[in-house]
């Protein structure tokens, strides 16, 4: 019986994988949106588009963007990973 | 305390496994030294290259607000952005070719995951001392000393998470005058919180998370066994050999004993950094550190057996098949990962310094002017791909007769500037009918050689 004791001491329970994965991987989808998205679209012209009297850099456009693709990312990976795990058992069974 | 002996033994308990990632170092060996210069190597470049300076300007610098990459002597601007997109799919491919020829390579010496933990596992045990020493300093109750060990780790550790944070920032802004701003206290709001963003993105992953990052979180730990096959360098555990396992004194000779050469000590399980059993099998945890590689020869060194239980080898030597290097799939991946770094070298190389976008008016067919004149209207976008001002000129042909309107004799465009330009061009009634097929001609003043030709209709009536 080799390591149990070593095992036991760092697993994360489900719930906490679940969490780290969905906002790891929202994470990295929102870097990748964001090259995408600011390599097409200039921050500076977006906020002029969006209202003139706003006194806003690119830094800022940019971290709003990001930090939008995130959140969105990690609302849609959340609710995924949330429905694929409170299926029902019985339904998943049958395969 | 910090000249206590080691504690070499191996059956010794419960800290969590990443502590244990410790020993090899203890023991050293060459893959242990591998590591160590890999992570030297990586963490240099990182923390060296935005200082770097070419031609009087950051070598290295994704000037964000600006709006520009300057890769060496080369500005990209945001239109060359497919080449960025180009060199990842290039990057991802030479993943997936490295992993098949030699499985987990970049889990166990390039990643930055990896690496940051080895810088951090490298103070935690500056200040706390070996693998026991904290072991002994965890479970004992808080005092001076405690404080002090715990104290100057996070003090080292957060001094470099945030010189790891200023250096991320530097690669996005020029370091040199962000480095005047932090002493001065005059840092940009979103500058200072991307900088503490990463430095604490470092310090939690490669402080607390670490090979957790790898089990849980890590998409190519999950999908990275779909590229291997039976001729895949891995670290196994030569079961032949070893079994049956069990503990002996050195001077038993193992044949008359009954037993294998793997003398159950278990060092190749404390080593492990995500706490397998490599006598197991190859488990998707591993991250082929090869720490249990140098753990266990260090052990067969010492019984006199031959180096190697645990080794790098494919399924099909350890089966004593033979392995090949070259298989189709080598070639495929090889093959792919040529055609797309060649077409990359291409694309940059005949990268022209100006573009030219031409737009025909959408309102309007054509317009009748007195005279007997036809006028169309475009608009013009001049991109400016150097770094300095250019002049150009422009001209027209492809219909006897046609004269541009509204446009300066020499067309002036900023450094890396995009010019939108309205242009009228006319011809007489004459000379107009249907449509017709022109070329714009775009030609720098200072350089005759940077001339762009670009395709448009001219629209006339109907006869």
């Amino acid at each position: 019986m080799v390591n149990k004791e070593y095992r036991g001491t760092r697993q994360w329970s489900r719930n906490r994988q679940a969490v780290a994965i969905v906002v790891w991987i929202s994470f990295l989808s929102a870097a990748i949106a964001t090259m995408l998205f600011f390599a097409l679209f200039d921050p500076i012209e977006l906020i002029a588009a969006f209202d003139p009297d706003l006194e806003a850099g690119r830094e800022a456009g940019y971290a709003v963007g990001f930090f939008f693709f995130w959140i969105l990312a990690a609302l849609c990976s959340g609710v995924t990973a949330w429905l694929v795990r409170t299926a029902p058992k019985r339904d998943q069974q049958h395969r | 305390m910090a000249t206590q002996p080691q504690n070499k033994g191996a059956a010794d308990g419960s800290l969590y496994q990443s502590a244990a990632k410790i020993y090899p170092r203890e023991i050293g060996g060459k893959f242990a030294n591998l590591s160590k210069l890999a992570t030297v190597t990586l963490l240099g470049l990182f923390y060296l290259v935005p200082w770097l300076m070419w031609d009087g300007r950051q070598a290295i610098l994704f000037d964000m607000p600006a709006r520009k990459f300057h890769l060496l002597g080369l500005t990209l601007w945001p239109q060359d952005f497919p080449f960025l997109a180009l060199l990842l799919i290039i990057a991802a491919l030479s993943l997936f070719f490295f992993t098949a020829l030699a499985g987990r390579l970049f889990c166990g010496f390039a990643c930055p995951q990896t690496v940051w933990t080895e810088a951090f596992i490298w103070m935690e045990q500056l200040t706390e001392g070996k693998r026991s020493q904290r072991m002994k300093l965890d479970k004992a109750p808080w005092s001076l000393n405690k404080l002090r060990r715990k104290g100057s780790k996070q003090l080292l550790w957060l001094t470099f998470s945030l010189w790891t944070g200023f250096t991320f920032v530097g690669f996005f802004v020029p370091i040199r005058q962000l480095g005047i701003d932090v002493i001065a206290f005059n840092i940009g709001g979103w500058t200072l919180f991307w900088m503490l963003f990463y430095g604490f993105a470092t310090y939690g992953n490669a402080g607390y998370m670490r090979e957790q990052v790898c089990k849980y979180m890590c998409p190519y730990a999950r999908f990275q066994s779909a590229m291997f096959d039976k001729d895949t360098l891995i670290i196994s555990y030569d079961e032949k050999r070893g079994e049956p396992r069990g503990g002996r004194k050195r001077s038993v000779d193992p044949k008359q004993a009954g037993l294998g050469d793997c003398i159950d000590c278990q060092l190749c399980v404390q080593v492990c950094p995500t706490g397998i059993d490599i006598r197991e099998g190859l488990q998707y945890e591993c991250i082929a550190c090869a720490a249990c590689i140098d753990a266990c020869d260090s052990i067969m060194d010492k019984m006199n057996y031959p180096r190697g239980l645990v080794r790098y080898s494919t399924e099909h030597a350890m089966d004593s098949e033979s392995t090949r290097v070259l298989r189709p799939r080598m070639f495929v991946y090889g093959a792919l990962l040529l055609v797309l770094i060649g077409g990359l070298l291409t694309a940059m190389a005949s990268r022209t310094p100006v573009i030219l976008d031409i737009i025909r008016d959408r309102n309007s067919l054509y317009r009748e002017l007195p005279g007997d004149l036809i006028e169309n209207i475009y608009t013009l976008k001049i991109i400016n791909q150097s770094n300095d001002a250019r002049q150009f000129r422009l001209s027209v042909e492809g219909v006897s007769g046609l004269v541009l309107d509204g446009v300066a004799d020499e067309i002036s465009v900023a450094g890396g500037g995009v010019l939108s330009m309205p242009v009228r061009v006319r011809t007489n009634r004459d000379n107009a009918y249907g449509i017709m097929e022109i070329t714009f001609n775009l030609s720098a003043v200072d350089d005759e050689s940077i001339t762009v030709i670009e395709d448009s209709r001219f629209l006339g009536p109907t006869p």
